[in-house]
């Protein structure tokens, strides 16, 4: 008897054209919007008004629009650094999902400098000293789970989710635990409160008008531009990419594959770190949410840009987008959640991750086995 | 404090860990199952969040427990679907995927609670259901003095999760079904190639062990009595712990049981550390010393040193699936 076969079978596609790849991203936004809305007419919100408020940002009518635009430079910041960084070690195929500890610990970090030296050195030492103190902070805190993924192949996507937690708890920690010790807390507050920087600590910003821009929005775009080259035009940047390809080959090659990891690894951390100590000197002040979960999210921006850094700019702009809009609409519509964002971004990821399959594979016609004999 | 209410509160303290923690239990069993099938799912917070607010509603407007179990089951099974058709079929990254179903089922989770808003079902609208969660008293057992309280009197949905996981264990452990399970789950390849239907094992799985996690959500939901807050999630966070305690149990559903009530003894200690100290000022007075957040970074701190011994023990004995997080592809078998 000859043996069932299916009619179709799956193969790898060896290219696929960046048009296509376009169009399958915007028809996957498309269709997450379109599904937003059927859901906001069940609530009873009509869809256009809340879309139009939301993806102006609430910026139409607004006195204090330049506010809106500083805010969503405050958000946008530290979403673009960390999915880089992700990207990174999402390129190695290392599992990083620890990027909110690391955010975490940078942004401590950088804090404990802010309390201890703010007042008394220059504003530019003190900010850079925080800048590297966030970046050892985090870059270490990542570190670990590449040398034991390296050392002794622990699971660094479990590792590092248990990391995330430990430092978010050591956070609340110093933000709710009463000492003398205690630096990080305002010794006026009758409840244990985080202390606000001294002005010293504060993110640097360049007047324009009444705008001030957010001079992190310029050290972000460097980094861009950086990885970028570093990917593409150095040899570690080359080393990152045959490692994620094939590290096999990269062993063959001569490459000290562990060696590659950890020190990709920490980069990546320590630039989660960065991006966690631009954060608290923007909002001036720590708090035990200050991630606003942009550890969780860079995942998703990184993977919806494939990884590539022009993608993660667009898409970390994109995503800023609907959580900064959903947040000003849901001020007008108050049924709706600012969590709405996280529903839509939910389903753009899913119908991008659908469309991934057909851009990697196709279906072909299967042989029929008399076919195979001749 | 007399003797009789001091030792009232550590009966309390004690009853309450297994009232408190037990929908880590159903998070962590419905995990165990997926992970043996080698799917490494990150959506346990999100699934259960949603087989919680759609469980809730469903119960509470309808007044009938069963339904409420049912609905959690069924929509947390979809998240499960979910995950399969696009890890197994469409080859989709399974920590993506996994982490983009928590964010999803999260804000499903807040948009459904704040678009119901007005005519929200309070428990007390829903008598049915509450005395449906109400505790039972075993006969005889449940009158015996301290293990009366704490093991004997719960509600039905701890017995439901602590049969369950016992079931679990042995679906896994005794059954041909399991075995061919936790095959797939080590190496797809050679489980294939002796004819286990892959496809099929791993959607059934997937989606049986994201409905066990919805079922934690539904007893989340009964245990919180209903009240909806826009701030904070029912699940609060459980979901990742359930994570953690797969690892902590060996993927054992058994000793699952056991790694609920030493999480569940951290998780509740926090919440009791004052009471009991002046309860207890002289056994006990150092809990006052203690900070709360060590409690609540214990679970994951244990659950961390666990994996990092494991792994430099080198999987002597460990229950971590072979093929955990690989996506099977058959042309590259």
């Amino acid at each position: 008897m000859k043996p069932k076969q299916p009619l179709f079978h799956v193969v790898k596609r060896d290219h696929v054209s960046r048009g296509q790849l376009v169009l399958a991203y915007v028809l996957a936004v498309v269709i997450a919007v379109a599904v937003g809305a059927v859901l906001l007419t069940v609530m009873g919100v009509p869809f256009g008004a809340f879309y139009q408020k939301m993806f102006t940002l609430g910026l139409l009518d607004n006195k204090f629009a330049y506010k809106n635009v500083e805010n969503f430079i405050k958000l946008f910041v530290p979403l673009l650094i960390t999915s880089l960084a992700l990207a990174l070690a999402f390129r190695m195929r290392f599992w990083n999902i620890g990027g909110e500890g690391q955010f975490t610990l940078g942004a401590l970090c950088a804090g404990a400098v802010a309390m201890q030296l703010g007042d008394s050195l220059p504003r530019i030492v003190v900010l850079l000293l925080m800048a590297l103190a966030g970046m050892l902070g985090g870059g270490l805190y990542g570190v670990i789970a590449a040398i034991l993924k390296v050392r002794y192949g622990t699971n660094e996507t479990l590792l590092t989710l248990m990391f995330n937690y430990m430092a978010l708890y050591l956070l609340a920690f110093f933000g709710e635990t009463r000492g003398a010790w205690n630096f990080f807390l305002d010794p006026q507050s009758p409840r244990p409160r985080f202390m606000t920087f001294p002005e010293g600590a504060q993110m640097l910003t360049i007047p324009l008008g009444k705008f001030s821009l957010n001079v992190s929005l310029l050290v972000a775009l460097a980094l861009c531009a950086g990885i970028f080259v570093y990917l593409k035009y150095t040899k570690q940047g080359y080393e990152i990419a045959v490692v994620g390809d094939s590290p096999n080959t990269a062993k063959y090659a001569g490459m000290k594959v562990g060696a590659i990891v950890i020190r990709t690894v920490f980069l990546s951390a320590a630039l989660i770190g960065l991006a966690g100590a631009f954060c608290v000197s923007s909002a001036g002040v720590l708090s035990t949410s200050l991630t606003n979960d942009v550890g969780w999210t860079g995942i998703i921006v990184a993977w919806l840009a494939k990884l590539n850094v022009l993608g993660i700019l667009v898409a970390s702009a994109l995503i800023t987008v609907l959580q900064y809009g959903a947040q000003a609409a849901s001020v007008t519509y108050s049924s709706v959640d600012a969590n709405f964002a996280d529903l839509l971004q939910g389903m753009i990821l899913f119908a991008v991750l659908a469309a991934d399959f057909f851009t990697r594979f196709k279906l072909a016609r299967s042989a029929h086995s008399g076919e195979v004999a001749k | 404090m007399n003797d009789t209410s001091a030792a009232s509160i550590l009966v309390l303290f004690l009853f309450n860990i297994i009232v408190y923690n037990i929908p880590l239990l159903y998070g962590t069993v419905g995990e165990i199952i997926t992970e043996k099938a080698g799917s490494l799912n990150l959506g346990v917070e999100g699934t259960m969040a949603v087989g919680a607010m759609f469980g809730y509603l469903a119960g509470a407007w309808t007044d009938n427990i069963l339904v409420g179990l049912v609905v959690s089951f069924l929509t947390a099974a979809l998240c499960g679907l979910l995950f399969a058709v696009l890890t197994v079929s469409l080859q989709a990254n399974q920590n993506v995927t996994g982490l983009t179903i928590t964010t999803f089922g999260v804000g499903l989770y807040f948009f459904i609670g704040k678009g119901v808003g007005q005519n929200w079902p309070t428990m007390q609208q829903a008598p049915g259901l509450s005395a449906a969660f109400g505790e039972i008293h075993i006969p005889v057992l449940s009158d015996l003095p301290v293990v009366g309280k704490v093991l004997f009197s719960h509600n039905p949905l701890v017995y439901l999760g602590l049969a369950i996981a016992v079931l679990a264990w042995w679906y896994l452990s005794c059954t041909r079904m399991g075995l061919k399970l936790r095959a797939v789950g080590e190496n797809p390849g050679a489980a294939d190639s002796v004819g286990v239907n892959i496809l099929l094992y791993k959607y059934l799985n997937l989606m049986l062990g994201s409905g066990i996690m919805g079922l934690g959500g539904f007893y989340m939901a009964l245990n919180m009595s209903g009240s909806f807050e826009g701030s904070n999630c029912w699940v609060n966070g459980y979901g990742w712990i359930a994570i953690a305690l797969v690892i902590f149990a060996n993927w054992n559903p058994l000793y699952a049981i056991l790694g609920t009530v030493v999480f569940g003894f951290f998780n509740t200690l926090q919440v009791y550390a004052g009471t009991l100290a002046s309860a207890f000022p002289d056994g006990l007075g150092w809990l006052n010393a203690v900070p709360p957040h060590l409690f609540k970074a214990l679970p994951f701190i244990i659950t961390a040193i666990v994996l990092v011994v494991s792994s430099i023990r080198n999987r002597e004995g460990s229950g971590q699936p072979a093929a955990l997080g690989l996506n099977y592809f058959r042309e590259e078998r």
